[in-house]
């Protein structure tokens, strides 16, 4: 009897499982349209229900005439243009100052104090070089570098974010992006890479397709970023504008920075075609982009917040990261094996293959130990190659990073060092084509949370740095 | 000399690079396993032929066998050999039949088939000609367990991205439905119910035609030289070849209902909609997105403005501007506010 109930039971069983599985083919794909469908009018139900609506909206309020007016055939682009150029002009004519200051007090003021202070104290001096020549200097070369600069961009751009503006250029943009493979979204962390390649890949956040944000961080790097701005400005000067008559050098180095930049634009797109077509290929892609309702901006909420989650947060990464870079770029100076520091034998070695690419072994050792932040490149390179050259009576002492007020002067260092208009060029592409910062790829590891993708952004655009100045210097030699 | 050196490694060192990134799984790791596999890889493609034609109900032989596999007939007989020794296959009056076994093995290999290409649909962004042939090496490769686990994952699909079911983790399958679109007869409606996916350039040619499953169509003439259909308003001419690979299931006249639609994409600035489907090849994420905006059937979408290069286009939906681009805008089918209202008063008229 017991056995029989078993087996009757089992045959039910067996047999809702068999009419489940008919429906489950009947029914189809459209289940869970058919779900969602129903839960959004339900939903629709609901509201209508319990939501009044007081006075509906004139048809042309003026947020309709603001949005034509943004994203039309005509005035579209020129507004966008005009805007960006505002806040590029408001970001370097007032940093200068600001930066200025900081410079005198940080690097004029406080390091012969502070260096004072432990020579009073009786510090040895390889431990006052280390902390202050090498920590304290690099941390106060980035901050005064960078502070500025950021502390005007970002709120500017939060401004303009906040007020609604941001999401109609990702919108006017997003054709050109397309055909990238990319979001139009991206001209926006783009932007904010001028600014920080580091913010720019934390603003790749707002682009909510997998395949599209990869491309976004990975391609970041070659919106030229602040640290790199005043590389190229004076490599441009020194270099580019000493080819013509003086009337003309402005006009033709700020032409060179200029060209620099809309390289890295032109990167930018053919790198994202590229890995849209190759390696990312695979990631799921999708696209939206919400319009929000302009408002007012909140000024002081904005100030507030761009200071503390943008300029703050990256330049306590970049802090971080120069201290222990400081010490690295003492350290090497100082610390001899054999006849000569450890820097000069790298500076040896590296110096054919610098060569070869059309620059020298001083610029690619400062690349290397300089990987914190772009901002201490200069003066690394200053530093090295006055060591290297042994003029003892040029720079601040072995180790210690240095700027010049005079271009005679670079001129003088760099000229002994047999630089030439090549190395100039090469070191503005370089500049523009290699790795990012270790705090940019820091970011990118914390973002992507992939060894694998941190990786291809960073040698993606080293490997190709190195191949564009071989190239260069190659085309260079055999016509020159 | 020293320099020419410093440069042969250079490149070289490039060279390495770029293949190491470009190439993470190289060629011969491939052709190790399909050599290493060779014998059963081929056991499973002949389980497959065999079930394809015993599922569409047309006799297999040796012949279509061997050409099916692209092998030798000699090699064929050995192949029919192995598998009967293995208790697979049967053949009587020159036929060659499954056995229970052989019919169990060759839908555990279909199972693995399909849920990969519903995977790479819904999960993935590559291109709809890639997934067939993905698919090609994953049945053999990957376990039914993990088959198992990967369904339990997308919620168990039942059909995969070209409409053929997904045989049950059991082995169950629904009859065959529909008929081929060429035997649907003129000035008749049917829903497409499958569409073929070998070989892969007829394919490539429905899909850039925006055929997919679940779309409705009209026959609009059927010659033996060309055929011409009508689908969501707009006509497409097909060769009759690339016909047979598309299933219709015929359609009553009362359940068509998309004679009036329009692509969202046909809109103009201003122009008032009703969403009246999405198409099945608007899937995994896009789809999810759309209807995490609330672009579901019966929504009402306004064009408000297009962008300043004239591509994205704005609309209002919800109460929110979303801006959608043309190919996405082309997969959603809307009917006009005024066809939706004059149908409204047709309907009072007659009650």
């Amino acid at each position: 009897m017991a056995n029989k109930m078993t087996f009757s039971h089992k045959a039910a069983v067996e047999d809702i499982i068999t009419t489940a599985n008919r429906f489950r083919w009947e029914l189809g794909e459209n289940l869970h349209d058919s779900v969602m469908d129903a839960i959004y009018q339900d939903a629709a139900g609901i509201a209508r229900r319990v939501v009044t609506v007081s006075g509906e909206k004139p048809r042309f309020d003026w947020e309709r005439t603001l949005d034509r007016l943004l994203t039309s055939r005509v005035t579209g682009f020129p507004i966008m243009l005009l805007l960006l150029a505002v806040v590029f002009w408001l970001t370097i004519a007032g940093a200068n100052v600001p930066s200025s200051m900081l410079a005198t007090l940080l690097v004029d003021t406080l390091h012969p104090a502070l260096k004072g202070l432990a020579a009073n104290m009786g510090m040895p001096w390889w431990l006052d070089g280390l902390l202050i020549d090498g920590m304290y200097l690099a941390m106060a070369w980035v901050v005064s570098v960078m502070l500025p600069p950021m502390a005007i961009f970002f709120p500017l751009f939060t401004l303009l974010e906040d007020f609604g503006y941001l999401p109609r250029v990702a919108f006017n943009l997003d054709h050109l992006f397309r055909k990238a493979g990319a979001h139009g979204k991206q001209a926006l962390s783009m932007s904010m890479g001028y600014g920080c390649n580091a913010a720019g890949v934390i603003a790749t956040r707002i682009i909510d397709s997998p395949r599209e944000r990869l491309i976004a961080i990975i391609t970041n790097n070659f919106a030229l970023c602040n640290g790199r701005w005043p590389t190229q400005i004076l490599i441009a000067s020194l270099f580019i504008g000493a080819l013509v008559p003086p009337a003309l050098a402005g006009i033709v180095s700020a032409a060179a920075v200029v060209g620099v930049t809309l390289l890295g634009v032109a990167l930018t797109f053919g790198i994202s075609w590229v890995l849209s077509r190759t390696l990312l290929k695979g990631e799921p892609s999708t696209f939206s982009l919400e319009l929000p309702p302009y408002r007012p901006p909140r000024i002081l909420q904005t100030l507030y917040t761009s200071l503390i989650d943008r300029t703050i947060f990256v330049l306590w990464r970049a802090v971080v990261f120069a201290l222990p870079s400081g010490a690295v770029i003492w350290l090497v100076s100082n610390i001899h094996v054999g006849e000569a520091s450890i820097a000069q034998h790298v500076i040896q070695f590296l110096d054919p293959f610098g060569l070869i690419i059309g620059l020298n072994g001083v610029i690619l050792l400062a690349y290397i130990i300089a990987i914190p932040a772009n901002e201490i490149v200069i003066p690394t390179i200053l530093m090295l190659t006055v060591m290297s050259l042994g003029m003892h009576d040029m720079g601040a002492g072995t180790g210690v990073l240095f700027e010049l007020s005079e271009q005679s002067a670079y001129m003088a260092i760099f000229g002994a060092a047999g630089w030439t208009t090549l190395t100039g060029i090469c070191l503005m592409l370089f500049s523009l084509i290699h790795n990012p910062c270790s705090t940019t790829l820091f970011t990118i590891y914390k973002e992507t949370g992939s060894v694998k993708w941190t990786a291809v952004s960073a040698l993606l655009p080293v490997v190709l740095g190195l191949v564009v100045c071989f190239l260069v210097a190659q085309v260079w030699r055999m016509v020159g | 000399m020293l320099t020419s050196y410093i440069t042969l490694t250079l490149g070289l060192a490039f060279l390495g690079l770029g293949i190491a990134l470009l190439r993470p799984n190289t060629w011969f790791r491939e052709w190790r396993y399909i050599f290493r596999n060779r014998k059963r890889i081929l056991i499973e493609d002949a389980l497959k032929h065999l079930h394809d034609h015993e599922y569409r109900r047309l006799p297999a032989t040796l012949q279509s066998l061997a050409g099916a596999l692209a092998i030798g007939d000699g090699r064929a007989v050995e192949l029919v050999k192995t598998l009967e020794a293995l208790g697979l296959v049967r053949s009587q009056d020159h036929r060659l039949h499954l056995t229970e076994e052989g019919r169990a093995y060759a839908r555990r290999v279909i199972r693995i088939h399909r849920l990969w290409e519903r995977y790479l649909a819904d999960q993935t962004g590559l291109p709809e000609q890639t997934w067939h042939s993905q698919a090609e090496r994953q049945e053999h490769r990957m376990s039914i367990q993990e088959a198992n686990r990967l369904a339990a994952r997308m919620g168990n699909p039942p059909y995969d991205p070209h409409g053929d079911p997904i045989p049950t983790a059991g082995g169950d399958m629904p009859p065959p439905r529909g008929v081929p679109l060429t035997d649907l007869p003129e000035g008749e409606f049917g829903e497409i119910v499958h569409l073929e996916d070998e070989p892969e350039t007829v394919y490539a040619q429905l899909v850039a035609l925006g055929l997919y499953p679940g779309m409705e169509v009209q026959m609009l003439k059927a010659s033996p030289e060309r055929i011409r259909i009508a689908a969501n308003g707009e006509e497409f001419p097909l060769a009759p070849i690339v016909a047979a690979n598309v299933t219709v299931e015929p359609l009553s006249t009362a359940a068509r209902r998309s004679e009036t639609w329009v692509k969202l994409s046909h809109l103009k600035p201003g122009d008032t909609a009703v969403v009246t489907t999405i198409s099945r090849a608007c899937r995994g994420l896009q789809r999810r997105r759309l209807m995490d905006l609330g672009l579901v059937p019966g929504t009402t979408v306004e064009v408000e403005f297009r962008s300043a290069a004239g591509d994205p286009t704005a609309y209002r939906v919800r109460g929110a501007v979303i801006a959608l681009r043309k190919d996405q805008a082309d997969l959603i089918y809307v009917e006009k506010m005024e066809s939706v209202n004059r149908k409204a008063t047709a309907q009072e008229s007659s009650t």
